[in-house]
């Protein structure tokens, strides 16, 4: 019993250090290269790795000697006992209702932005922040 | 059964991790495209590995289906690569 938390432990740090290295990527990739196209990507990125921080935060372990179960209310018609049950061994759906409406909100922004950059485009010729910093409102 | 599914999302995370790295430092930014859509695969796994299949269902169209069509209408309207 010992040694499988342990293990759990260990997969579970994996996991949550290598979504922190992404977000460091992301941040990386948004502060520092040139193109506009790829800090949109980097937000995307960084978004949802935000996303799946949140989802994290609402997960549960197994119970002890489970095997896999559906996280949806199995046994009909529900009475107090077999939800105080189902309750008792859930994930948290709280994270999962507000990151359903980030995602969609997501999708508006980076459409949003996407339009913007090709305004940029149109006026500048170009999507190199180096270069239109440089430019100072001169057209192309 | 539970470190089964464990060692499963730090495969993927770790996938993730790697396709993320690759679709920063790409100069093409079309290539950039595929890593993103890529990695967002990888996090459709987890989120589906951390018990939340409503959050695959919106996910998946979302960030696998429209994220890339319109960064490659974007593509499309303005430049390829990335300078410097």
């Amino acid at each position: 019993m010992s040694s499988d938390f342990h293990l759990v432990a260990y997969l579970t740090g994996i996991v949550i250090i290598s979504l922190f290295v992404n977000m460091g990527v992301s941040l990386y990739g948004m502060f520092a290269r040139p193109s506009l196209i790829k800090k949109l990507i980097a937000l995307t990125i960084l978004s949802d790795t935000a996303n799946v921080f949140a989802i994290l935060v609402g997960y549960r372990r197994w119970p002890p000697g489970s095997i896999v179960k559906p996280p949806v209310l199995t046994e009909l018609p529900p009475t107090p006992e077999r939800v105080a049950r189902f309750v008792s061994t859930a994930v948290d759906p709280l994270p999962q209702a507000l990151v359903l409406t980030a995602i969609v909100i997501g999708l508006a922004v980076i459409i949003f932005l996407a339009v913007i950059i090709m305004q940029i485009y149109r006026t500048y010729g170009t999507t190199d922040v180096r270069l239109i910093s440089k430019m100072r409102g001169e057209r192309r | 059964m539970e470190v089964l599914v464990l060692t499963l999302m730090a495969i993927v995370a770790l996938l993730s991790t790697v396709a993320t790295y690759l679709a920063i430092t790409e100069r093409d930014l079309l290539t950039a495209v595929i890593y993103s859509a890529l990695q967002s695969t990888a996090y459709a796994i987890i989120f589906y590995l951390l018990m939340a299949p409503d959050i695959v269902l919106v996910y998946i169209p979302v960030a696998v289906g429209l994220y890339p069509a319109v960064f490659i209408v974007l593509i499309k309207k303005s430049e390829r690569y990335e300078g410097g």
